[in-house]
């Protein structure tokens, strides 16, 4: 039996259905937070000894979709036949809840009403007379509330009771030519003087909507073109510094401890053993997977202070108060949900662009989200800033804001290319009432995220590690390769023809590039392939190495200056993401020749960076370019030909469709 | 110029600062309206069919109340029923009270 959970963006469908199946989808309180249908076995508890199958879908205010999330769920309410539909009605804004409520009463699939977040409505004083709704619907109403699991048993033991049975409609569209513009206009007016009806009979206000309150004095310093953005970026400074800097470090020197205290130990039993196997495990696998597993709290860290900021309402005016500038660059204000998501993982950030309606827009937004530096990339930072800079905060922060500014210098680049003309894009944001963020929530949030972190540390990186290993220790013919012949490897024979590419970066060694080539996996993998390919493991207890001279220990093997280490750093970081990202991106573009631009323009980004950080910091350090300037420069001009070449025939092509269009209206016309 | 506003009451107990206006005072859009009133919606003017529709379904259509919260040069915020929303300035144009 199948169970469809619908109803508005924001009314807590994934809450109640994450309290419902036991499940820990992403919940956030801003309207668009899931995009995907999504389904799990409910309960026990609550369907007894039936198989009842819960399916959250994404808000909807009604069953003509207007985002590309929409559609999912009238697409599902319309074919998939659910036994019965759980209506999940914002109890603080019945008014405009009902319309969707009446449409989904007319499908025939019994609907039962949950009538939630009642916690709200009664601090407010809003009385809603539940059994007169229940009687002007002709379907049952409960009261819940979601994040306390109040009224949830009920609620489905009764949709479960009622699935098979046939739903009486209490208001039916009437038979009218569905392409008729201004009859389907005067139905749908019916249809919500219908529900005002309904509405004015069954609810009482203490407070009226309309009135100005304390949060919107707060929203109007938060929406504030100046104030709003300052806020915003003192919030986000804040959640890096917490996490990279201060309460993140202080719990990984302490995990690093451990990871090391392992690590001896292992190397200890297998002290008999042949000397490859002991490189195997103790240096490839828990060295590798140690090296990344160490930087867990700072990431971890993060996830919890992002919940937080999701669960609050802030991304609402977050997205309100960039829209303007967004704008400017041929983005929209929802492009911000996106780049603040992909903090933590690019391949969410990617799917939350289907909010976005502009189609343009939209692939714009999932082509840019993943400059900004994902979880995975936070211990490449974290290791370089620790090597190369003594810790230094900067590092972190400057990666973060580079990362924007290369989101606004992209999206003024596809402005370009595409051709962008003058183009009406609106922009309209829910604000939701603010709301005490759940700590416990945030907790959950953040333990299902470092186990998905431990899981891919488990099986990807070790695999990667242990596969980096293997062809660093052998040769083409199978043979050990001896020491002072490292050169001779199957790794390095396969990175060195990319590491000529590289020269002109600074750091055209085969090392480095079979590390940056791994990370295109996962990018936590860069971090592991330099800890097999350099042996080294210790890398950001940095007081301690301080104290041995560790960190200029692996800043020594690297054979980096700061200049090329920062380098090497913007160019994993800014580089097209992990394969599983451009897999998200792939299917959010449906389009060949945008991804193929997407992942272009991040190789070209990524080279360009690290290009100009080379040549400009051995010129400000040194008094001259470094190596390969002039092969580097030639390979600079051949990208802006290309997008020179691709703007062009983009725009080209663009004309030629805009007057066909023309052309066949023209047709019609004489027709 | 404040008599000539007919401050009128509707159902809900909101005082509607335009009603009975009559196209004589002239159209105005949101962005002229003054902050903490609410409006009747004349007309919505976005050139979309897609967006008025949807602009619809939230219940800002021609007739209902909107009620202006702030509003900035570029943007403002509304209550449409009993929701609060950022619009920006284009579509605060498109909505005529």
């Amino acid at each position: 039996m199948r169970i469809a959970f619908a109803g508005n963006p924001n009314s807590g469908k994934t809450t109640m259905y994450n309290a419902l199946t036991g499940r820990n989808e992403k919940i956030g309180n801003w309207g668009g937070v899931t995009v995907g249908s999504k389904e799990f076995q409910l309960k026990k508890e609550f369907a007894g000894d039936k198989e009842v199958i819960a399916v959250d879908l994404p808000g909807a205010y009604s069953m003509s979709p207007f985002t590309p999330e929409e559609g999912i769920t009238s697409e599902y309410v319309r074919t998939a036949n659910p036994d019965a539909i759980v209506n999940i009605v914002d109890a603080t804004n019945l008014s405009r809840s009902l319309f969707f409520t009446t449409q989904l009463l007319e499908l025939g699939i019994p609907v039962v009403v949950a009538l939630n977040k009642t916690d709200i409505n009664e601090k407010e004083g809003t009385k809603i007379d539940v059994n007169k709704l229940s009687a002007k619907l002709n379907c049952p109403v409960f009261e819940t509330v979601s994040t306390e699991n109040k009224g949830l048993a009920e609620m489905i033991a009764k949709a479960i009771s009622l699935a098979g049975t046939t739903q009486k409609a209490p208001y039916l569209q009437a038979d009218i030519d569905l392409h008729d513009k201004n009859a389907v206009d005067a139905e749908d007016r019916k249809r919500y003087s219908f529900v005002n009806g309904i509405v004015s009979d069954v609810e009482t206000r203490k407070t009226l909507s309309a009135e100005t309150t304390s949060a919107d004095k707060v929203d109007g310093i938060l929406t504030n073109p100046i104030a709003g953005i300052l806020v915003f970026a003192v919030v986000m400074w804040g959640v890096f510094w917490v996490s990279q800097a201060w309460l993140g470090p202080l719990v990984a020197d302490w995990l690093v401890g451990w990871i090391e205290t392992f690590q001896g130990w292992v190397a200890g039993q297998l002290e008999n053993s042949p000397a490859i196997l002991s490189a195997l495990l103790a240096d490839g696998i828990v060295g590798g997977v140690g090296a990344v597993v160490g930087f867990l709290p700072l990431v971890m860290v993060m996830y919890f202070l992002i919940a937080l900021l999701e669960d609050c309402g802030y991304m609402a005016r977050v997205s309100a108060v960039m829209d303007p500038i967004f704008k400017r660059v041929g983005l929209s204000g929802k492009s911000v949900i996106p780049v603040v998501i992909g903090t933590g993982c690019g391949i969410p950030a990617i799917m939350a662009c289907r909010t976005i309606r502009d189609e343009r827009e939209r692939r714009a937004t999932s082509m840019l989200t993943t400059f900004i530096p994902c979880g995975a990339k936070i211990p490449v930072i974290a290791l370089f800033a620790g090597a190369f800079f003594n810790g230094a905060g900067w590092v972190s922060t400057l990666s973060y804001f580079l990362g924007l500014v290369l989101i606004f210098l992209g999206a003024l680049l596809i402005k370009g290319i595409t051709g962008y003309k003058y183009r009406k894009s609106f922009f309209i944001m829910e604000l939701p009432k603010w709301k005490a963020p759940s700590l416990k929530f945030a907790f959950k949030s953040m333990m299902e995220r470092a186990k998905a972190y431990i899981i891919k540390a488990a099986t990807i990186i070790l695999i990667c590690n242990t596969v980096v290993q293997i062809m660093q220790t052998f040769d083409w013919h199978f043979q050990v390769v001896e020491e002072g012949a490292e050169n001779t490897s199957i790794l390095a024979s396969i990175a060195s023809p990319f590491a000529i590419l590289l020269i002109p970066l600074g750091f055209g060694v085969w090392q480095l590039a079979a590390a940056a080539i791994t990370g295109f996996i996962a990018k936590e993998n860069v971090v592991g392939t330099l800890a097999v390919v350099y042996a080294l493991t210790s890398f950001i207890d940095t007081e301690e190495l301080a104290m041995t001279g560790g960190a200029n220990t692996v800043a020594a093997t690297m054979g980096l200056t700061s200049v090329t280490a920062l380098a090497y750093l913007f160019f994993n970081l800014y580089t097209p993401p992990c394969f599983a990202a451009i897999g998200a991106m792939n299917s959010e573009m449906k389009s060949r020749g945008w991804l193929w631009g997407a992942i272009g323009l991040q190789l070209g980004t990524g080279y360009t960076i690290a290009f100009l950080i080379n040549q400009f910091g051995t010129l400000f350090t040194e008094g001259h370019f470094a190596a390969g300037f002039v092969p580097g420069l030639i390979a600079e001009a051949c990208m802006v030909a290309a997008v020179v070449l691709i703007g062009k025939r983009v725009r080209a092509h663009f004309d030629e469709q805009y007057q066909l269009h023309k052309a066949s209206k023209a047709a019609k016309a004489t027709a | 110029m404040e008599l000539a506003y007919a401050m009128n009451k509707n159902s809900a107990g909101t005082v509607i600062k335009n009603e009975s206006l009559g196209t004589a005072a002239g159209n105005m859009t949101l962005l002229d309206a003054e902050p903490g009133q609410t409006y009747i919606i004349k007309e919505i003017n976005t050139d979309d069919d897609e967006m008025n529709s949807f602009l619809f379904r939230l219940g800002c259509y021609q007739g209902e109340p909107i009620t202006l919260i702030s509003k900035k040069k570029k943007s403002c915020i509304v209550v449409i029923k009993d929701g609060r929303y950022n619009l920006d300035k284009m579509l605060s144009e498109a909505i005529i009270i």
